[in-house]
């Protein structure tokens, strides 16, 4: 069996040469797992880890996440680490009730756990919001509503059906629309799944169905590029109006060309900052108390209640609406 | 002997990536927890591959893309119908008892129903289960109206999930008895005996009076069966099943069955070598969770594990070095 061995020790050997220098450490983990890697809207996320690991040397800090929107590997990435025994998870769920099970265990462990865009996550020691996620969907709908001039069709999309935070906006936009006798919603719902060339394909259907649509509200990042593609090429800009949520560069070009009417956001990179600092300070034992000031950005005074588990809900002030005319002051 | 090559390389690799992960980690990966959770994360996609195994080794391009689909079709259905007439609380064994029926009935019917189109119809079977994957899919939706519906907390169908018996995971145990059980059917009774000889030659089977249909719609009855209790797992695990968890699995289950040696165009496949397989791309995923690698990175070293796997089978190396060895 020389062949055999010679083989296995070629593989071995690659391996350990490769991962030699990956050892464990003694400082705290604080592990962020985010609902997809490689996207604009996460790799803005890990800004923010990266400028939290730079600036905190006593914690280890990392970003990691599957490469396809698909809450199974989510599910597989958070079992692995809470086997790995980090000290902090940070999580931004693709779907909180898939992953309830393996964050109790993480809690049943001594890990903390912190959560973002999952306020119905039960076994969480903190959830973070942006902002209230109804208010944000009540604006986006105005944005919408005003563009619209209040009357017409329109139509809403979201990452998946799962996704809590757009189905808290779509909804509260919904409610909204109903305030205007001449807004009708149809096909609401559509899911993307993060994937612009997914959301393109969609809003071509939608508007192939619906040849007198005239708005879209939008959820996932990704989605306003996809739309935005639809409309430019069925040379309906000006004609239908566009808001949904997503980041200025990479929607840049369509907002230019008027094919986005806005967008909003909050920076990715903040909430990353707010998450792992909120981390490290329950791993440091101090209490998160109502008004408190994370030290970031849109969360100067952050509003602490109780959630719906045994943690808390902190809900900060970072919303962000930006048009063609406001988008370039921020350049992300 | 090509056989005994696939099995000590499987093998190797699996101890392999334990002793690396071990390193790394300083022994968190070998610690009990760990072993426990990786052997948790397995008999969901475990179920799934030897499902694709048994379509496969029926030959004619035998293979099942329905698993998942299925497997959430029998999770959803059961988690709706059994929670409308069974309380979790109030009779948590009843309960267990009826959702385990329910989508092992839906398991079966879903897999018997590709049986039958592929032996009756003479569909091929890489278009039938590729079409009953998306019917599947689309009944799982409107059953569930698309957002995951919730299992509820019977505590005999959560300690199938994440219960421990003598420090094994229980859904580990089952997977293992079934991979027995499925393993031994193969190999010594008459249906995986003609199962095997059909995959190999289809004409001398027919020649030969094998009921065509019949062992069809067995195999994929069973892969069916089998993608049901991989949906109870998921529910189990998960507290929550929704339409479409775990769209990954079909491309890696198949990976584990191709990588366990089993030939695509049938009449040949070991359970063992299926077993070592899952277990080898669980280790090996983990493994990169743990030293922190890209998700993207995981899907790389799996496309490499296989055409080594491969190649192993193809290439006899000590011919190379026999030639090495002798001057010119």
């Amino acid at each position: 069996m020389k062949v055999k061995s010679f083989q296995l020790s070629l593989i071995g050997a690659a391996l350990a040469a490769t991962l030699g220098t990956v050892i464990a450490q003694d400082k705290p983990v604080i592990a962020t797992v985010v609902k997809i890697s490689g996207i604009p809207w996460f790799n803005r996320m890990e800004v923010g880890v990266k400028e939290f690991a730079s600036t905190t040397p006593t914690v280890i800090a990392s970003q990691s996440g599957p490469a396809t929107a698909d809450a199974a590997q989510q599910l597989k990435i958070i079992d692995d680490l809470v086997a790995k025994k980090v000290s902090a998870l940070a999580v931004v769920p693709m779907d909180p009730a898939v992953i309830e099970g393996v964050l109790k265990r993480a809690m049943d462990r001594g890990i903390v756990v912190v959560t973002h865009e999952a306020d119905n996550q039960k076994n969480t020691n903190a959830n973070i919001e942006a902002f209230d996620n109804a208010a944000y969907g009540t604006a986006l709908n105005e944005k919408l509503a005003a563009c619209m001039g209040k009357t017409g069709k329109w139509t809403s999309f979201v990452g998946s059906l799962g996704s809590r935070t757009h189905l808290q906006w779509v909804d509260a936009g919904a409610a909204n629309a109903k305030k205007y006798a001449g807004m009708t919603l149809v096909d609401a719902k559509n899911e993307s799944f993060d994937d612009a060339n997914k959301t393109y394909e969609k809003a071509k259907e939608v508007l192939r169905k619906h040849p007198d649509l005239k708005g879209f509200q939008s959820s996932a990042g990704n989605d306003v590029i996809g739309i935005g593609r639809a409309i430019e090429e069925a040379g309906l800009v000006g004609k239908v109006c566009l808001v949904g949520t997503g980041l200025p560069t990479p929607s840049a070009k369509l907002l230019e060309s008027g094919a986005i009417t806005a967008i909003g956001f909050w920076d990715p990179k903040d909430a990353g900052l707010a998450m792992n600092k909120a981390a490290k300070m329950l791993l440091e034992k101090k209490p998160l108390t109502d008004g408190i000031n994370l030290g970031v950005k849109g969360y100067e005074k952050v509003s602490v209640t109780k959630g719906p588990g045994g943690g808390l809900l902190l809900v900060g002030n970072a919303m962000v609406i930006a048009d063609k005319a406001t988008y370039k002051n921020f350049l992300f | 002997m090509k056989r005994d090559r696939q099995l000590l390389f499987l093998v190797g690799i699996n101890l392999m990536v334990l002793a690396v992960g071990a390193f790394i980690s300083k022994g968190a990966f070998v610690d009990p927890y760990n072993l426990q959770s990786m052997a948790g994360q397995l008999p969901e996609l475990g179920f799934l591959a030897i499902g694709v195994m048994l379509a496969m080794s029926s030959g004619n391009g035998g293979i099942d893309l329905s698993g998942i689909a299925l497997a959430n079709l029998a999770g959803v259905t059961s988690a709706t119908l059994v929670a409308g007439w069974v309380s979790t609380d109030e009779a948590p064994a009843l309960f267990t008892f009826l959702f385990i029926g329910t989508a092992l009935c839906v398991g079966l019917a879903g897999g018997v129903f590709n049986g039958l189109l592929i032996a009756k119809l003479g569909l091929t079977p890489i278009l039938c289960t590729l079409g009953t994957q998306l019917l599947y899919t689309g009944l799982a939706v409107v059953v569930s109206g698309g957002p995951s519906v919730r299992v509820g907390s019977a505590e005999p169908l959560m300690t199938i999930g994440s219960g421990l018996l003598l420090g094994v995971p229980i859904s580990f145990l089952i997977f293992g008895v079934v991979a027995l059980v499925v393993g031994m059917l193969l190999k010594f009774s008459p249906f995986g005996i003609r199962l095997f000889l059909m995959g190999t030659n289809p004409k001398a089977a027919l020649y030969a009076g094998f009921s065509q249909t019949k062992l069809l719609v067995t195999t994929y009855g069973l892969s069916g069966l089998l993608a049901a209790l991989a949906g109870v797992l998921i529910a189990s695990r998960n507290v929550n099943v929704k339409w479409d968890y775990g769209q990954s699995y079909l491309l890696i289950a198949i990976l584990i069955t191709v990588m366990a040696g089993v030939k695509p165009e049938g009449g040949y496949g070991r359970m063992i070598c299926l077993f070592l397989s899952a277990t080898a791309l669980q280790l090996l995923s983990s493994m990169l969770n743990f030293a922190n690698f890209s998700n993207f990175f995981r899907d790389c070293a799996w496309g490499l594990l296989l055409l080594i796997f491969l190649a192993i089978s193809r290439i006899d190396l000590r011919n190379f070095f026999r030639h090495r060895a002798q001057p010119v």
